[in-house]
């Protein structure tokens, strides 16, 4: 119930932000909402959002639930997608493994950060964002360039996903995830293991868990969800890649999963929600000139107010 | 080799001064038992609140108070929710960059106009910069080892049942990490660059919160790993200078690996303050 109240209250806010510019927000709720499932296209384009938002925020909630803190979905999502347009030429299924391999490489670094010098994994994901983005950087304007070099971007993938109009085969693919996830997460002993370490990683390790295993295995999975929605937007989307590729999707699974209460199939519906929201937001910025960065700021009011409503307080 | 670091000194200094503001402010918080992931936003959000505050009144120093203001409004968000709620502090972290990121962003589209403040006398930058390197870690060292409320405040860090009013000095903690974060957020924008950009903290938050780790949550740690960091960091420039065909995209990403180096050949067995995060 708190999170259909955050998610209204995040929405309530968000038009109350109009006045900032002189202007209705009933106006702006209109344009958002037109603007996000208002018509088939608005509807297609927001399905389109969800996908990577779904599993980034898959992503995150399997790290969560095993009490890693995986910040590096920005990260994984690009360098996912960079092995994604490497391995373009060997068909779609081989360029979509490498992008999950790459994105739990990855995030592996951070682990071993971790178990061998116990750095906090908190911060060395965030860091591994920033070098991603610079590597892609160099990627854009260096080796991937596009042939005659004009612009800071690659070709056209050699493969894509297979679509019927607007909407592609990725769909299917975040839906399946998040089903596996939550077989996973709720019916496997792997599963209990790891969720038992995330919820009391002392008592885990009394109970015979070996936890730096959970924690080896979380961040791969994590990782490999990330990269996989950078894989599925570069063959389902862009079809290319560009230094802005990462779009902030990453850091957006934080609050995908926050909503959701880090339950892989109430993902699917906080997905689609913050799908909407980045849709209308893009459409607030053509049609009424309010800086689509409002998304990251509704973000922020969804956690904030989720908070306020009783969910992530320390229980002592 | 010591030539080339020599040459980088001067230069590191000045341009790690907002850094190294941003671990001592992080240094006092974490000693108190907060960790503030929050601090990338807040130090964002005191870059814009200082252009804003020096364009409309025409005065540096009225721009730095902006800086100040803008990042006590944050810290203000930050306790409300991680200190009153008892939220998890990541969490909360996480959201207050988020806010601030879209924030700043809209009213950095909004009006286009601020990137274009005129430059800091040459003497005020030098003056920020002794502030931070010279009176801020004397100031924080005697507080926090030779006063009673340092040593409460690092008691609530290590064990709150111990201390009456844990709140109050999380609280102040917050603020005077607010104080030093926003001259820090100031002097990014206002010395080391001629206005706002969108997002231009480029992840300094979380090197500071690094930087902490590596100083063992002390004050001259805190000093000699922004110093290190700043050298090691600067080298992209020496290394671009010398056209050793190392492409420019990969040398910008020099100083989070030097980060992440420090994070792992530094954090080793250390030991934090015992109620961290908590």
């Amino acid at each position: 119930m708190r999170q259909i109240a955050a998610a209204v209250a995040a929405v309530v806010l968000l038009s109350l932000s109009a006045l900032a510019f002189g202007r209705s927000p009933i106006e702006l709720l209109n344009i958002l909402i037109t603007g996000s499932i208002g018509s088939r296209f608005a509807l297609e384009g927001t399905l389109l959002k969800s996908v990577p938002l779904l599993l980034t925020g898959l992503s995150v909630a399997l790290a969560f639930r095993a009490g890693v803190w995986n910040i590096g979905g920005e990260g994984q999502f690009i360098v996912g997608a960079i092995a994604a347009i490497a391995a373009a030429r060997f068909g779609v299924i081989a360029s979509l493994v490498a992008a999950m391999l790459a994105g739990a490489l990855w995030a592996s670094i951070a682990t071993a950060m971790r178990l061998w010098r116990n750095a906090p994994e908190v911060l060395t994901t965030i860091l591994l964002n920033f070098i991603a983005i610079h590597l892609l950087g160099w990627c854009v304007n260096g080796p991937l360039q596009e042939r005659g070099a004009q612009y800071p971007q690659t070709d056209v993938a050699a493969s894509a996903l297979p679509q019927v109009s607007e909407l592609h085969a990725g769909v299917l693919l975040a839906l399946l995830a998040s089903l596996a996830t939550w077989f996973l997460l709720y019916r496997t002993m792997e599963g209990l293991r790891l969720r038992a370490t995330g919820f009391n990683a002392r008592a885990a390790k009394w109970a015979g868990i070996d936890v730096n295993r959970q924690l080896v295995r979380a961040m791969a999975i994590s990782g490999a969800l990330a990269g996989l929605a950078g894989g599925i937007e570069l063959l389902g989307v862009t079809h290319r890649l560009f230094e802005r590729f990462a779009a902030g999707y990453g850091y957006s699974g934080i609050a995908v999963a926050l909503l959701a209460q880090l339950h892989p199939l109430a993902t699917i519906a906080s997905a689609i929600f913050f799908g909407a929201l980045v849709t209308g937001a893009g459409e607030l910025q053509r049609s009424a000139g309010i800086s689509s960065n409002v998304a990251a700021f509704g973000q922020a009011v969804v956690i904030l107010v989720l908070i306020l409503f009783g969910s992530w307080r320390t229980r002592d | 080799m010591i030539d080339v670091i020599l040459h980088a000194l001067p230069i590191a200094i000045v341009a790690s001064t907002p850094l190294l503001l941003a671990v001592e402010g992080e240094l006092v918080v974490q000693r108190a038992g907060i960790i503030n992931l929050g601090i990338e936003g807040m130090m964002l959000t005191a870059a814009m609140t200082a252009v804003l505050a020096q364009q409309s009144m025409h005065s540096v120093f009225a721009g730095f108070i902006g800086g100040i203001l803008g990042a006590l409004l944050i810290a203000l968000i930050f306790s409300v929710f991680a200190i009153r709620y008892r939220a998890d502090q990541i969490v909360t972290g996480t959201a207050i960059n988020l806010l601030a990121l879209g924030l700043t962003g809209f009213v950095y589209q909004a009006n286009g106009s601020l990137f274009a403040v005129s430059s800091m006398r040459e003497v005020a930058q030098y003056a920020v910069v002794l502030i931070a390197w010279l009176v801020v870690p004397a100031i924080l060292a005697i507080m926090l080892w030779m006063t009673r409320f340092g040593l409460r405040l690092r008691a609530s860090g290590e064990n709150p049942e111990a201390v009456q009013h844990v709140r109050a000095y999380r609280w102040s903690a917050l603020a005077i990490e607010a104080v030093l974060v926003g001259i820090g957020g100031a002097y990014l924008s206002l010395a080391l660059s001629s206005g706002f950009a969108e997002n231009m903290t480029a992840g300094r938050g979380f090197i500071a919160l690094s930087i902490v780790i590596f100083g063992r949550w002390k004050v001259r740690g805190a000093i000699i790993g922004t110093a290190l960091f700043g050298v090691a960091a600067g080298l992209q420039y020496t290394l671009q200078a010398m056209s050793i065909g190392l492409p420019f995209h990969l040398l910008l990403a020099v100083p989070y690996v030097v980060t992440l180096l420090i994070l792992c050949g530094f954090a080793g067995r250390v030991r934090a303050p015992e109620s961290l995060g908590r």
